[in-house]
């Protein structure tokens, strides 16, 4: 690379200039930029030999600690004591004009992806389990999975109604719980949504009471589970007209077990506040 | 046209007569004053009747008040908005003003953690204030120089105008008016004196010449210094009245001349300011480039503006040593006030290094060299020179007081001696006591003190009848006292007499010898001239004594004696002997001149005495060593005019003032170059080209860093032009204290070499302690380079290297500076500004591309390993940014599935900072071990000899604990309570900084000049 840019300067070789030229090639001495090609090869081969130790040194401890990995339960899973809580369609403002299918045709194409998995010709091939009783299975080698039915979700499965009521402008919003490995949740989790408006809004849940069943739980983590679906609850809001072209603040949260709903910081955990506005 | 351009001729020309209409006024008005002045002269009534006050409103209309101006500075807000300005401080500005910008858009977006950009802007402010604010508080320190100069001058003057004597404020002074000085008075301007009556002014707040001078009407000399007519402005008159004309007042006086020449000298920057500004330059300029090239690397990768601007925020705040301007002011400031125990007290703290850089010291000999007191150094009776006793306590030898010759010698010295010891000072030793008389007098005053015991009881049995001081008549060279003897039964007088030995032999006919009164022959006057001629030149001032019994039958008691008609014997006297005295060198200026010279630094004398003495004492203390010779010495051992001599053959020099004032500065830096002993001796202290000036400007044109020492106001321009000026605590004047960059508590010259070995100390352990610094600023900097290249969550935040930067490195970084040496760092030459760089290009390499490096690739694997414990691989981490920071995506999959909302993986970015930041502690604890010493192994130096870096690791561990753990810090610092196996991640790699340092250094001892000597020592 140096004798490319030797040529030039070595060139254009005027004495009265040579100042600051000397100082990237100095004809001389030999110089570029203040040292010699022998220099340059000197400490060139120093730092390659010095980042290649380096490298190597880097490479062992990454691998060593690598090695005291469990492939598959996190050495620690303090940061994620307690899941959040998301909502599909993935959009935290779900405005659309119940006329147009245009706008609300996003919302139900993401439904329907999503849900393609909770198929119950999917869902069939899974376990079916012991109501209300966690399925734990520790000393079996293979983990299996609970089946948790599309048709579960009745009028919001997007089977009978395939826009899930977004035609009608009662949307359904469907409520998951992050998965997280071993978490068995004290009691009896149900999702509760509430309008931040005076007057309650009539709201459907399904399964029945947003009931999340204990028998999803716990989970085993990608490697071992990897068929693994998690429990959903869907939330159909009754809209009324008089609820249109009004935006409507609506929580969900989960109660009646020990996870948290209330964080200052995270407002996800527990807990999930998104928006509704249906236009006419 | 033409008519146009004539037109502008005209007017022109009109102009030019206007001017010329003025000057001619002006000169007019000069010319009316001095004929106002010889008008009144004529009417011989002037002297009673002064000016006339319109007359002097008119003047002091046309030449403003007698008072000294400030000259017109840069006003303050100025001054403090350039300490802001600086280019770290501008790259920091830019930083917070990103910030709040970020931290506008993100709060208008409720993003959770937006307040971080708002808490970092505000550090960033911060720092730079605060650093502004000690930097302007340092430079106005520095800079009141002119006030010092108006605490010289009086406020009132007694004045005559109209023919009425009045008391006026001194500003109201003009030139003409007529003044009025009595003892204790401050001069109100440059005053010619027309009339004096015992008039003695002390000049020392202008020459630093602590002698008293008498001042008469007659105009003794040309130069306006040295004649005896003229009085100065802010000088002090001590006994006496005088009147006279004032021929300049306010800048125009002489110390006005000096005032503004004092703050007109721009004050050289220091070494380490250079040193500094060049290195920080450097960094800023990196920054920028980093910064830029980053900028340009997000925006091409696809970052938003924003974002993009974030980044440059980011790495600049990476890479600007935040905290390097405090540690630099702290280590100096450490020093300083070492130093102050020390008895240099440093007022501008970049002095402290550049003392240490210092390559000639242009010292004063009064006082500073010397002990700034006449003592007897030799004796010569019995025809035999005794040496006395020089030392400052008294603890040489004497000489042998047996002699009948000596009781005689002293009893003429004690006798014929006005000077007395102030009273109640019994308890002091006698060299200390304070004395009312002039130097030589003093000294044998004391010398008596010491030999025979209480004087002043002694003259009291010896009762004085009559005295002739040192007058005009006997053209001061002689000086006799007669007086009743000690014996009541023996009424005979004694006559003692002392001055000039010349002029004393003139008057003697015999010589004590041995306690026998000998005829003067010819070998006595021979040996009498070999031991005056030994003596001067050793550049003593020798003075004669001899004594003689008057008749008692043509004296008897009672006998009228008369000082003026001198109705006396004042011949045929015996003479007694010779006493020398010289300003004695300090005791300890031999051994450090000494050390000077080993050190590689020249000492440069500079005095207003007589060459032969500057000389003699030049040798004395080492300046001149032996066996040097200048080329009179030379021209006189080979029988040879002067001008036939080599000059380069000579190594000393004695150049007078008046040869300094022939030499072009060519002359004299070639003079300079070619002798490496010179002394200047009787400089005349003229302000405007003052001999330590010219000296000064000569040194530095000759590229040596130059140390000066000075005293009076006279040497405040010198003071403040040299690079580093030290003023003496004890004579010194407030100008010269206000120009100086130290002063000398106690004006011991030995102090200056302690402060040369501090400051050298200083320049090597800020090396260690930059080094120290700027090591961390690479795995700061890395985490961003990663960050944006490979898009892993971020490893390190903005706070967190804040915290670094201001907090837990700050204290090892300080303790450096109390690093013993590694070597005899007074057995090396001085370094050189231009090459022995504070921070050259191997500490720069060895601190950023290896122990940096190494530090950064321990803090990837510390965070690598937290991420993979937590859940997230390092592959999976590999391009995982925009989903990371993806503030709606609240189920982000880790490698093992669980889904993390943003806030969780908010927290677990905060545990990476710590461990990050762990990591980064871990590794500078190790380095600030390497950093102790860049040439001796660790275990040479010992690991716990310095106290206090071992008290700052430990300091910067409990620090870094309770960042950790101190419950809130999540959420005010980005600290996590981290895991304890954490901590121990990066041990491997302080292990390696350790021991790859050794070897470093081990290379470095066994192979000096090698390949690995060139490249790896700092």
């Amino acid at each position: 690379m140096s004798t490319k840019e030797e040529t030039p300067v070595a060139d254009g070789d005027k004495p009265q200039t040579s100042s600051w030229k000397d100082s990237i090639y100095n004809p001389r001495t030999g110089e570029f930029i203040g040292r010699t090609a022998k220099s340059w090869a000197l400490i060139l081969l120093f730092y390659l030999v010095f980042y290649g130790f380096l490298a190597g040194m880097f490479t062992l401890t990454m691998w060593v600690m690598l090695q005291t990995l469990d492939d598959n339960i996190p050495t620690y899973r303090d940061r994620v004591a307690s899941p959040g809580l998301v909502i599909r369609p993935r959009s935290l403002d779900i405005v659309f004009n119940r006329t147009d299918t245009k706008q609300y045709g996003q919302y139900v194409q993401h439904l329907e992806n999503f849900l393609q998995q909770y198929n119950d010709t999917v869902q069939e091939r899974n376990e079916l389990c012991m109501v209300g009783e966690y399925y734990e299975q520790d000393d079996q080698e293979e983990k299996k999975v609970c089946q948790f039915k599309r048709s579960l979700l009745r009028q919001c499965s997007g089977l009978s109604d395939t826009t899930f009521g977004y035609t009608e402008g009662k949307p359904c919003v469907l409520v998951k719980m992050n998965r997280i490995i071993g978490l068995k949740p004290r009691g009896d989790p149900y999702i509760n949504c509430t309008a931040k408006r005076e007057s309650p809004l009539q709201m459907q849940y399904f399964p029945s009471e947003g009931r999340f069943d204990k028998m999803y739980f716990p989970y085993y983590g990608k490697n071992l589970h990897s068929t693994y679906v998690q429990p959903l609850v869907a939330v159909k809001l009754l809209l009324t007209k008089e609820d249109y072209n009004n935006e409507l603040t609506v929580e969900c949260k989960i109660e009646g077990s020990d996870l948290r709903n209330s964080d200052d910081r995270d407002k996800f955990l527990g807990r999930v506040t998104f928006r509704v506005k249906v236009v006419e | 046209m033409f008519e146009m351009n004539g037109e502008v001729d005209v007017k022109m020309k009109k102009k030019k007569k206007i001017k010329k209409k003025d000057r001619l006024e002006g000169m007019k008005k000069e010319m009316d004053i001095v004929s106002v002045i010889h008008k009144t002269r004529r009417r011989e009534s002037w002297r009673e009747y002064g000016l006339t006050s319109s007359k002097a409103a008119e003047v002091l209309e046309r030449d403003g008040p007698n008072e000294l101006l400030p000259p017109k500075g840069t006003p303050e807000y100025v001054k403090f908005a350039r300490q802001l300005a600086g280019g770290l401080q501008c790259l920091m500005w830019v930083a917070a003003v990103i910030c709040f910008i970020a931290f506008g858009i993100e709060f208008s977006r409720g993003t959770l953690g937006c307040f971080d950009d708002l808490y970092l802007a505000i550090t960033l402010i911060t720092v730079v204030v605060v650093t502004g604010c000690f930097g302007y508080y340092q430079e106005f320190k520095s800079t009141n120089i002119i006030a010092s100069f108006k605490n010289l001058v009086p406020q009132q003057a007694l004045v005559i105008r109209d023919g009425q004597k009045n008391q006026i404020n001194a500003m109201d002074l003009v030139v003409g008016d007529l003044v009025e000085i009595k003892g204790g008075d401050r001069v109100p301007a440059d005053i010619r004196i027309i009339f004096a009556q015992g008039c003695k002014v002390d000049n020392s707040s202008l020459t630093g010449e602590s002698e008293p001078q008498s001042k008469t009407p007659e105009c003794t000399h040309e130069n306006p210094l040295e004649t005896k007519n003229i009085a100065f402005f802010s000088t002090t008159c001590l006994e006496g009245v005088a009147t006279g004309t004032v021929i300049n007042t306010g800048d125009r006086t002489i110390i006005g001349r000096i005032a503004s020449l004092a703050s007109g000298v721009g004050n050289e920057k220091t070494p380490i300011a250079i040193e500094i500004e060049h290195f920080v330059d450097i960094i800023a300029g990196l920054a920028i480039f980093f910064g830029f090239t980053f900028f340009v690397v997000a925006m091409f990768i696809g970052y938003a503006f924003l974002e993009a601007m974030i980044f440059f925020m980011a790495i600049v705040v990476a890479y600007v040593p935040e905290g390097l301007l405090a540690t630099v002011t702290v280590c100096l400031s450490l020093t300083a006030k070492r130093l102050a125990r020390k008895n240099c007290v440093v007022k501008n703290l970049e002095a402290v290094e550049t003392l240490g850089s210092t390559s000639v010291i242009c010292s004063d000999k009064t006082g500073t060299l010397t002990q700034n007191r006449m003592t007897v150094a030799h004796l010569w009776f019995d025809n035999v020179i005794h040496a006395a006793d020089t030392t400052e306590d008294q603890s040489g030898q004497s000489f042998d007081q047996s002699s009948e010759t000596w009781r005689s010698l002293a009893r003429v010295a004690g006798l014929c001696n006005r000077a007395i010891f102030k009273p109640n000072q019994e308890s002091l030793p006698i060299p200390r006591r304070i004395v009312v008389g002039d130097a030589s007098e003093t000294a044998l005053l004391k010398f008596t003190e010491l030999a025979i015991g209480n004087m002043m009881e002694y003259r009291e049995r010896f009762k004085k009848v009559v005295e002739v001081p040192f007058n005009s008549t006997n053209k001061n060279t002689l000086m006799l006292s007669v007086h009743e003897l000690e014996d009541p039964m023996d009424l005979r007088y004694l006559l003692v007499m002392k001055g000039a030995p010349e002029r004393i032999l003139e008057r003697c006919s015999t010589i004590l010898i041995k306690g026998q009164e000998m005829p003067l022959e010819e070998q006595w006057r021979e040996a009498f001239q070999t031991a005056y001629m030994d003596l001067g030149s050793l550049g003593e001032r020798v003075l004669g004594f001899c004594h003689i019994y008057l008749n008692e039958n043509e004296f008897p008691r009672g006998y009228k004696f008369d000082s003026d008609e001198m109705n006396f014997t004042t011949s045929g006297l015996c003479f007694a002997g010779l006493i020398s005295m010289i300003d004695p060198p300090r005791a300890t200026v031999p051994d450090a001149v000494m050390k000077c010279r080993t050190a590689g630094i020249r000492v440069v004398m500079v005095t207003g005495d007589h060459p032969i003495t500057a000389r003699a004492i030049a040798a004395n203390v080492g300046i001149i060593t032996e066996g040097s010779e200048t080329v009179e010495d030379i021209a006189t051992r080979k029988r040879i005019p002067v001008e036939q001599v080599n000059r380069r053959d000579a190594r000393a020099c004695v150049i007078s003032g008046g040869q300094l004032k022939d030499m072009s500065s060519e002359e004299l830096d070639e003079a300079l170059r070619s002798h490496p002993e010179m002394v200047f001796a009787r400089t005349s202290p003229q302000p405007p080209s003052s001999p330590p000036l010219i000296i000064v400007e000569s040194c530095q044109r000759l590229g040596s860093i130059v140390a000066v020492t000075g005293d009076g106001v006279n040497d405040s321009p010198a003071l403040k032009k040299a690079d580093i000026g030290i003023a003496m605590g004890i004579a010194g004047s407030d100008a010269a204290k206000n120009a100086a960059d130290m002063i000398l508590l106690d004006d011991n010259f030995a102090s200056i070499v302690t402060g040369v070995e501090q400051g050298r100390l200083i320049f090597d352990n800020l090396k260690k302690s930059i080094a120290y610094t700027l090591t961390k600023n690479i795995p700061e900097l890395t985490p961003y380079l990663i960050y944006i290249t490979v898009s892993v969550p971020l490893p390190l935040g903005c706070i967190t290297i804040l915290m670094i930067e201001l907090a837990t490195d700050i204290f090892p970084s300080v303790s450096l500076a109390y690093e013993k040496a590694e070597s005899d760092i007074m057995h090396l030459k001085p370094r050189n500004p231009r090459k022995d760089r504070l921070v050259n290009e191997s500490l720069a390499a060895y601190s950023y591309f290896q122990i940096g490096a190494i530090q950064s690739f321990a803090g990837f694997t510390d965070y690598f390993t937290a991420m993979a414990q937590e859940g997230w691989y390092p592959l999976l981490c590999v391009g995982l940014r925009s989903h990371w920071e993806n503030v709606h995506l609240q189920d982000l999959q880790d490698s093992y599935g669980q889904e993390w909302t943003y806030a969780q993986r908010l927290y677990q970015q905060y545990t990476c900072y710590t461990v990050f930041f762990i990591s980064i502690e871990i590794c500078q604890i190790a380095d600030v071990l390497i950093r102790k010493t860049r040439r001796l192994s660790i275990f040479q130096q010992g690991f716990f000899r310095n106290k206090v870096l071992v008290s700052a690791i430990v300091f910067q561990l409990l620090l870094g604990n309770l960042l950790c753990y101190c419950p809130g810090m999540p959420n005010i610092f980005n600290f996590m309570p981290i895991r304890g196996q954490w901590w121990f991640v990066p041990i491997p790699y302080g292990i390696l900084i350790f021991v790859y340092d050794e070897i470093r250094k081990l290379g470095v001892r066994r192979h000096p000049g090698s390949w690995w000597d060139q490249e790896l020592y700092y």
